[in-house]
Parts: structure tokens; sequence; C-alpha cells
């Protein structure tokens, strides 16, 4: 309860409406480009003829049916599991290093601490762009020479180099989390005799799962829903690369992008409706630093 | 089973100074409370001695080893926690056994320990249970358990019982001193409540401000004080101070005069001092109808208690004093009457430093 | 116990100093090094070694001063930042100020769907705008004001320079911008007594005065945050951008703000510049860092850094 419960129920009506309104250019958005997947023609032009049911879009997307590419098949599903990898690769990185780092920041006094925070607030704000022509030089300077390592390193790099954007906030967000666990319960396991590094992960890990998971999630959509660097870096598509490349489909293929783009959508729909009190939370938690 | 003995230890956070230069032992097998409001820095000494922080200066020694360098869980120590800080992903056996399991214990080692102790603080029956299906008096146990299955030298207890309702307090408390009894172990206790430091203590350091005031066992802090402040804290009600003023064998207190307790007399001539508080408790004085040889005021309010009552008497316009009285007398606002205080329970304090006079 | 806690630290902080190192400090001394260079299509081989001084950095001042295209580029930059930020901003106050007023259900739902437009795929979100700005029949916006008659042909939006394009590409980032400030408003706003609010109820403030009089002001601090940090961000943000330029939605032209420009000339299409794509990027990042310590300052964020309690010494 944020206000009394008995201020009149017309105002608040009149809010949720006013709001409603003006989201709704960002709902009809969303919406049209799901119903389009599953229709024969575009609905986006709002007209009820437009609207011819089908799965067609859904069957050819994982066929790999696009003719605008001149007759070869894509495989979505390898595309899909590219994008998986790297969701999975950049997820896994960033929660790692960031329940390490944290850790530290929460719990241990040093010199440099604090220069250490804000230099990572900072590395938060630094231009991506800025930085992205230097991680590619590194990219062409580290490229190894055997050829049939070189898919495989660029999905190493795009990982790493996706990853390292991420770590400045996870890891502020991560120490959030550490601060919020009782002292005692450390100086508890100090006393009996555990070694920092235990206490870690015998006391602290268990204890922040909620962190972890909030931090895992948002790696994965970073790595999910990345363009830049995995146009830049990585030598598979995933399904950004797919759309982008593949949108100046006649009008009579458009339906099928708006498949592949739900079909993107897909996981952004899914932590959305089973984490989404996790998404709120760590959200605010991770900007209030 | 040792003596802790602190050597001028002084702990300072940044600018602020938490513990001025303590010095204080701790006999082998004692139980020593360490009392004080919040922020007086008796939390800080118990982390102090646990090794948690390392003082700015002085020394910690158990027995004759020097402790002052040497990392808590090299100090054989048990730890309870005011929130008891049981590990909430381990279920109870589990936290009882993670100190030994860190020492490596064997396996069997282990059980029959955990076992041991579970059973003598009567939890054996909740030991495949997590912390949150238990009570608040079954988590507390739990807690002692965890401190004492290492069979520490000292057992360290940091407002242990502040977590419980008032009725089982009372029932933990009788029983954490009898274990301690039984035990034999150094135990120090820190608390805000002054009941529970007499009840249980062998002794009691009063701690404000970083200082040790007075270290005593509990008839010596509370019949012989040795600051306002200390008697003061203790008792509740706590002890009533009026302002007197010395004139010849008399005090002066507002609108009466009474002559000086006879164990004054001698000490008040040699300081020849004129400005006193006079402090009573409020269980060391009787009322009486009406004008007589005490305190003269008139009843301001009164709080049946059941076997006996509060009465507020107003001595000046804005002086009240607290008295006892038995339940059948019946008072009217505004009567006049009159403070009679046990002569010899009377303890007069100089004003400047609020020290007892007996201690100047 | 020094040993060990230099074992610990570096435990806990390498994989970390490693990372930031790797594509951090390397990347910058390296931008800052092409920018000094002759670097073009990547031909590292001929160009990594080929320095010429302050040479790209005099080109682009020049080009900032006579190159339409260029001064294009600024113009858009700073109508861009500037307004998206004033939308960002106040989208994020209002919406955090409405959802206050309204029951949790309501306002979790609201504030979900706001994050949407953060959340879903940068391909996604753009797929969405391309088809409801979209330059035919099948676009949304086209439809709708041809069905109320405002229009007899589609238009499109984002090709009439230079406010179409504008307003196409604040249109879309404000969107994805607005759900920072929200989050931000709302937990200051969820750590404001609740007292205050139902004592002002209680003396018949209403809704609007609550906010105008007790809430806005108790979020000075909040506001500040939001508008700075967003300016940074806006500053320095492309992907959103790239796909709209990409897809020809919006005019290549105007839809071309500093960050797209030095992606663009870096890793765009056609003949690539890396080494005056590196001084743009130098000048952008100098802007960033100024930026960034004076927020830092401001908001004096070191303040909020607290000494670990209970750390064992």
């Amino acid at each position: 309860m944020r206000d009394v419960e008995t201020r009149p129920k017309k105002g608040e009506w009149i809010i949720v409406f006013t709001i409603l309104f003006a989201s709704l250019p960002l709902i009809l958005g969303f919406a049209l480009l799901v119903i389009s997947s599953f229709s024969r023609d575009m609905v986006t032009n709002l007209s009820l003829s437009s609207f011819r049911p089908t799965i067609e879009n859904w069957i050819n997307v994982f066929q790999g049916k696009l003719a605008i590419t001149g007759g070869i098949r894509q495989n979505i599903l390898k595309i899909t599991l590219n994008t998986l990898v790297v969701a999975l690769g950049v997820s896994g990185t960033v929660t790692l290093i960031s329940t390490l780092a944290g850790y530290s920041l929460s719990r241990i006094k040093f010199k440099g601490r604090k220069l250490m925070m804000l230099l990572l607030l900072m590395l938060h704000a630094f231009p991506g762009v800025a930085l992205i022509v230097g991680v590619y030089l590194l990219y062409r300077l580290t490229f190894p020479q055997e050829p049939s390592f070189v898919r495989l390193y660029s999905f190493f790099y795009v990982i790493l180099a996706r990853a390292a954007l991420e770590i400045p906030m996870s890891v502020w967000l991560m120490k959030g989390f550490f601060d919020t666990i009782p002292w005692e319960l450390e100086w508890s396991g100090i006393i009996d005799g555990a070694s920092r590094i235990k206490v870690w992960r015998q006391i602290m890990l268990p204890l922040i799962k909620p962190g972890i998971l909030a931090v895992a999630l948002f790696g994965f959509l970073a790595g999910w829903q990345d363009l830049i660097y995995v146009r830049t870096f990585l030598i598979d598509q995933t399904l950004a690369t797919f759309i982008e490349a593949n949108i100046e489909a006649e009008y009579s293929h458009m339906p099928l992008i708006a498949a592949a783009g739900t079909l993107y959508l897909l996981p952004t729909i899914i932590f959305f409706l089973t984490a989404q009190q996790l998404l709120l939370q760590s959200y605010s938690g991770g900007i209030k630093g | 089973m040792v003596k802790i003995t602190l050597d001028r230890i002084t702990k300072k956070f940044g600018k602020f100074t938490a513990l001025n230069n303590i010095t204080l032992e701790i006999e082998d097998k004692e139980f020593m409370a360490l009392l004080g409001p919040s922020g007086s820095g008796k939390s800080t000494l118990l982390y102090t001695i646990a090794g948690i922080y390392k003082p700015t200066s002085g020394k910690i020694y158990f027995d004759e080893r020097d402790v002052t360098e040497v990392p808590p869980k090299d100090r054989n120590v048990g730890l309870v926690f005011q929130n008891w800080a049981l590990y909430p992903h381990m279920k109870v056996f589990k936290n009882i056994a993670f100190p030994l399991e860190l020492k490596k214990a064997p396996k069997e080692e282990i059980e029959k320990k955990v076992r041991e102790v579970a059973k003598m603080l009567h939890i054996d029956h909740l030991l495949d249970r997590y912390p949150w299906q238990l009570s608040g008096g079954q988590q507390q146990r739990v807690a002692i358990a965890r401190a004492l299955v290492k069979e520490p030298d000292v057992l360290l207890l940091d407002e242990p019982l502040s977590n419980l309702d008032a009725l089982l307090r009372l029932e933990v408390r009788a029983e954490l001193k009898r274990l301690q009894k039984e035990l034999g172990i150094t135990a120090v206790y820190v608390t805000h409540d002054q009941a529970e430091a007499l009840a249980m203590a062998d002794r009691i350091a009063i701690i404000k401000d970083g200082n040790i005031l007075q270290v005593g066992d509990p008839d010596e802090v509370y019949y012989k004080p040795m600051y306002k402040f200390v008697a003061g804290f203790l008792g509740s009600p706590p002890m009533n101070f009026v302002e007197a003023e010395v004139e010849g064998d008399m005090l002066r207190i507002y609108h009466s005069r009474i002559p000086i307790p006879k164990q004054y007399g001698e000490i008040i001539k040699k300081l020849n001092i004129t400005e006193v508080l006079f402090g009573f408790r409020p269980h060391d004085a009787e009322i009486v109808r009406g004008e007589a040889e005490g305190i003269k005021g008139e009843i301001y309010s009164f709080e049946p208690l059941g076997r006996e009552q509060i009465i507020t008497v107003a001595v000046d316009s804005d002086v009240f004093v607290k008295v006892f009285a038995p339940e059948e007398e019946h008072f009217r606002f505004g009567e006049k009457v009159t403070i009679v205080p046990r002569e010899d329970r009377v303890i007069l304090f100089d004003k400047k430093t609020e020290k007892a006079l007996e201690y100047l | 116990m020094k040993g060990e806690k230099l074992r610990n630290l570096s435990f806990f902080l390498s994989p970390m100093i490693i990372m930031v190192g790797l594509f951090y400090l390397i990347p910058l001394v390296f931008t800052v090094y092409i920018s000094f260079t002759k670097m073009r299509n990547w031909n590292i081989e001929r160009y990594l070694t080929e320095v010429v001084g302050f040479y790209n950095y005099q080109r682009l001042f020049h080009m900032f001063q006579h190159d339409p295209l260029m001064r294009t580029v600024l113009l858009t930059t700073i109508i861009f930042v500037g307004i998206t930020l004033i939308i960002n901003v106040f989208g994020g106050l209002l919406l955090a100020l409405g959802t206050f007023f309204i029951n949790e259900r309501s306002s979790s739902a609201i504030r979900l769907l706001w994050l949407l437009p953060r959340m879903s795929p940068i391909a996604v979100y753009s797929l969405v705008w391309y088809y409801f700005f979209h330059g035919s029949e099948i676009g949304t916006l086209n439809s709708i004001l041809m069905k109320l008659g405002v229009l007899s042909q589609p238009i499109p939006w984002g090709q009439i320079v230079p406010w179409g394009a504008w307003s196409v590409i604040i249109f879309v980032n404000g969107l994805v911008g607005v759900s920072f400030g929200m989050i931000v408003f709302t937990s200051a706003l969820n750590q404001i007594p609740k007292e205050l609010v139902i004592a002002a109820r209680v003396d018949g403030a209403s809704a609007w005065q609550i906010s105008r009089k007790i809430l806005v002001p108790m979020m000075k601090w909040h506001l500040l945050y939001v508008l700075t940090w967003q300016f940074l961000s806006l500053l320095t943000t492309y992907p959103h951008l790239f796909l709209l330029v990409q897809w020809d939605l919006v005019s290549r032209d105007y839809g071309t703000t500093l960050a797209l420009y030095v992606y663009n000339t870096a890793f765009g299409r056609g003949e690539q510049d890396q080494g005056l794509a590196a001084a743009a990027a130098v000048l952008l990042s100098i802007i960033g860092i100024i930026g960034g310590l004076v927020t830092l300052k401001v908001l004096q964020f070191e303040k909020m850094i607290h000494e670990p309690r209970g750390d064992i010494e």
C-alpha cells in the first residue's frame, strides 16, 4: 500500500486509461508482429481482410525456405542455436566474473576499492562505439592462422567481448546482492575456521541464488539480443543478423520475417511471464547501485 | 576454558573511538556480562575478543597466550549472534556440523558430537529441519549448539535473547545460566537489558561511550554504583535523582530539609561539597500522607501494577520521583504527601562529575 | 594475514581485471592509436604502422566546418539527444508517478509493458517500428491515417527530411529510454516514507499536488541522475539507428548521429575509413569521460560507496 485505500477509484481509472492510451502504439506494434506471423499477409495495415490464418510461415521458418536468399535454404535451427550459444556464453561469463568480483567489492577492505568501483561506473557509461574499433583490431591481431579454428574463435571472441560490456553493471548489481547478506553469517563461518573462498562458495553462493539468477538472466538477454557485436565479429549468423539481412523481402515474404522475429522474441516473453518480479526488482537494484 | 585478559584495548573506526582504553579480566569459567545502551561499544568489545575486529592498540590474552594478532578461527571461540546467523540453506544438522566439517573431523565423530550437543539442548528431534521451520526459541538453541559443538574455550553471546518474546526469554535465561555452569565454560554475554545481566552474570561490566564505568558482581553494581549512569541504568523503574544542597548537617531538597545520611556525613565534610544529586530507588522509600520528615510533594499520578503501585510525586513544578506503595493505599491527584527514603540505601553523587561521593 | 588477503583478492578480482584490461583498456589504446594512422578498409598489413599524426583530426575538423553531410550528422546528434532526453526524463517521471497512484497489479503490468522495448531484441524491436512506419500501405501509421481520411497516399515517413526522419528515430529511441527513468524514479518513490503521502491525503491533497509538492522535490538527486546518465547513453547509442538506416526506413543523412557515423565509417558498407572513425570515436570518448566525471562529481557517487562494515582485519 503506497497510497490511502479510500481515495476515489475514478481518479485511478483515469490514470490507468491515460497510460494505456499512451502505450497503445507499443501494444499495437508488438501485437501486430505476432499476429502477422500467423497470417498469409501482413496485418500491420489493420485491415481484417489481410488476416488469413496459417502456420505456414512457421513451418517455412523452421524449414529455412527463404526465396529471397536465392533458393539457398537457411538452417534456422542452426541460427537459433548460434544465438543460444552466444547468449549462454555471455550469461555464464558475466555471472562467474561478477559473483567473484561482486563478493570482494562488497566484503573485503582494500586499497583502491572505491576507485575501482567508480571506474566500473565510468566504464559502464563509456561510449561503446569508441571501444569497438579497438576491440576489432585486437580481434584481427589475435586471429588464429589455422582455418579450422576460425569459426570457433569467432564464437569465443564475441562471447568474451560482449560479456565485457555487461561486466561493470553486473558487478555492481552483484555487489548489491552481497551487501544484503548479514555479516553475521560470514563471521560465523570465519570463526569456525572457513577461508574467505570457502565462505564465498559454501555460505554466500547458496544465499544469493536470486542475485545469480538475475545476473545470469540479464547476461542471457544481453547476449541473445545483441546485434552489433555479433554482426561485427561472428562469422556465423544469429537471429539478429538473419533478420537484419533479410528485411528487404518482398511483401509476400514479410510474414515469414515476422515469424522469425516472433521466434526471436520468445525468450524475452518467457522471462517476462516467469520472472517478472525478479526483473523489476533487480533492475531497480542494479541501477540504484 | 581460559582466562581472558584485555589490556588497554582501544578501537577506532576512522575518527570515531568505539573502545577507549579498556582493561578487563574475565576469569576462567566466569559468566561476564557486558552491559550498556546501544552504541556503547559492548558488541565491538565482544567482536574484538572474537577476532573479527583487531584493536587499534592494546593486547588480548587467552591465559598467557597473546591472541591479538590471531585470526578468529585459531582462537577456538564459539559465537552466538543476535540474529543467530543460522545458514538458511542448511538443515539443522548441517548447521551444527559445519564447524566440525571445516576442521575436517571424521564423519562418525561429527555425527556423534552433533547428536550429543543437540541432545543437551533438547533439539535432537529437529535435526532434519531447515532453520525457517523452527520457532525462535528453537533457532536460538541451534545457534548455541553450533557454537558449542566445537568445544570452544570461550563462549561469546551477542544479545542472544533479544529476538525472543518476553516469556520465552525468562525461561531460556535460567537454562543458559545452568548450561554455562555445567560446562564450566568461560562466557562473555553482551546485553542492553539490565535485568538479564543481573539475573545471569557472575560479574557485570557496565559500558558507556567506549569506557567501562564499573565492574562488579550484581549486588555490587546494584547497591554500590560508582556513577549516576550505572545507578540509573540498573533497576526498573530507574533510581530517582533529585538535586540537593548541603546546608550544615542538612540537605535542602526543593521545599524540604532532611538530615544528611549517616554514611555520608564525614565524606561531605572532608570534600567540602555543597551541591549533590540525591539518589534513591523506588523500592527504597516509603510514602506518608501529609507532613513528615522527608521530601515533601504532591501526588502527580499513580499506576497500579497488581501487587503494588508506582506513585509519581511532584517534588517541584517539573521535578518528579517515582516510589512504590502497597496496592491497598489509595491516593487522590494533588494530595500532599511526604517521601521518606531508607537512609542506608541513599546514594549521593557529585553534581559535576556524577560520581558517587564515596568513590571521589 | 597479509599474504592471505592478497591471495583472496587475486582469486576474486583477477578475472574481472583481465576482462577490463582486454576489452576496455587495450581497445581504448588501440582506438587512440588507430586515430593517428592511415588505417582504411581494415588493411592491417599495409596501414597499421603508417602513422600520420593529427591528419585524421584535421580532416575531421575540416569536415565539421565545411562538409554539409558531417554538419547534418552533428545537427542530427544535437536534435536527437536533446529531444529524446526530454522525452525520456519526463516520460519516465510521468510513468513512475502515474503507476505510484494506482493499484499494485496494474502498475506492475504497466511497468513490465514499458520494459518491453529495452528487453526485447534490438532487431525485433526495430522490426516492430519498421512495420509501423513503413512507407507503403502495410505501414500501420499510414493505414490508420488513410482510414481516417487524413491521407490519400501512403507517405514514407522516415524519408521526409529533416523532421520526419528525426521524429522516427526520436520516437523509437525515446520509448527505449523511458524505462530507465521509470525504473529509477519508481525505486526512488518506493523509498519515500508512505506516511508522508498519507499525511498529505489526510490534509486533502490531490495526486497532482502530492506529486508536485512532495514527491518530485524529494527526487531531485534521481532526476539529475537520470538526466546525466541518459544524456551519456543517448550520445553513444546507435544499434537501433543502425538498423533503421540500414533498412532504409529513415533517411541515411538525417538518421545518422555521431556514434552511428563512427560505426558506419569503421564497419559499414563500401569504403571504410578507420582512421577517421577512430578520431571521431576519440572525440566522443572525451565528451563521454568528461560527462562521466562531472556526473560522478555532481551526484557524489563516491559518498554512496561505504567501507565494508565487518571485514576481518
